[in-house]
């Protein structure tokens, strides 16, 4: 008896503590879109990002299509950052729900398979929706090894 | 009647026992994870280097094993949440992030991430 009254106070507090937005789990249609109009759209519904004052930073050529660094900043006070890519077999590469107190300042590496453009939509927390993009040569493609 | 009792507590201890079983592959494991964390004025500045094969599901096919990649990630200071990132099949693998948020030194920071199938692991770090 005490036991399972144990294991339910557990299961309890990870899932109050759990209070993140996990996207995987509220937008699965994010993660199988093929293309990044798609992908923002099952993200985001029916948006018109407009071009931001978003600082989108990753090498002009990648020597390692596996592992390329991409960062994004912005002051935009944001309540998502979404980041895609277009040569990959889905979209969406990550979503960032961002915290209070979290400064929009991410970094991350990712995979592309080839030479193409990354874009950005910040979810701005004033309801609009802000974007830019990157085009980048990948030397090495990253979905094989 | 002390048989029929010592027959329903070891079959009530069994199923509780199947319980915890259920929940296992949601239990957290422990696991080592490069943490770093600074701070300064403030702003606590943070680099995770997770160890993970990050198997697509194109390279998964190829080397006829099952995909297997981080799909969540957050970044706890006791129960404050302070990223908390969906990713997907394209993150490198061992995937290394940054990000950056209020914080002071002192306090602990726990990484968790979820995988493909559930399971969940995470590391600490006090933050320096």
């Amino acid at each position: 008896m005490k036991k399972s009254m144990m294991s339910m106070i557990v299961v309890a507090t990870m899932a109050i503590s759990a209070n993140a937005t996990d996207y995987r789990v509220e937008k699965p249609e994010a993660w199988t879109a093929k293309d990044v109009p798609s992908a923002m759209k099952a993200l985001y519904g029916n948006i018109t990002p407009q071009e931001g004052a978003i600082k989108l930073k990753a090498p002009k050529v990648a020597s390692n299509g596996g592992a390329i660094p991409v960062s994004v900043k912005t002051d935009i006070p944001a309540k998502s950052i979404a980041i895609f890519q277009d040569v990959n077999p889905e979209a969406t590469v990550a979503v960032f729900a961002m915290q209070e107190g979290q400064v929009a300042d991410v970094a991350l590496k990712i995979k592309m398979k080839k030479s193409g453009t990354i874009t950005v939509v910040v979810e701005g927390k004033d309801g609009k929706f802000y974007s830019k993009s990157f085009s980048l040569e990948v030397a090495l493609g990253g979905c094989e090894g | 009647m002390k048989k029929m009792m010592l027959i329903i507590a070891s079959m009530a201890l069994m199923a509780t026992a199947t319980m915890a079983n259920a929940t296992a592959t949601m239990t957290p494991t422990k696991v080592k994870m490069k943490i770093k964390a600074k701070e300064k004025n403030g702003i606590v500045k943070a680099k995770v280097a997770i160890s993970h094969n990050m198997l697509t599901y194109d390279q998964a096919k190829k080397k006829g094993k099952e995909a297997n990649f981080i799909t969540h990630i957050t970044a706890t200071v006791g129960d404050k949440v302070v990223y908390d990132a969906s990713t997907s099949q394209f993150l490198s693998k061992n995937p290394l992030i940054k990000f950056a948020f209020a914080g002071k030194k002192g306090d602990k920071i726990k990484i968790t991430y979820t995988q493909l199938k559930g399971e969940v692991f995470f590391a600490t770090k006090k933050i320096k």
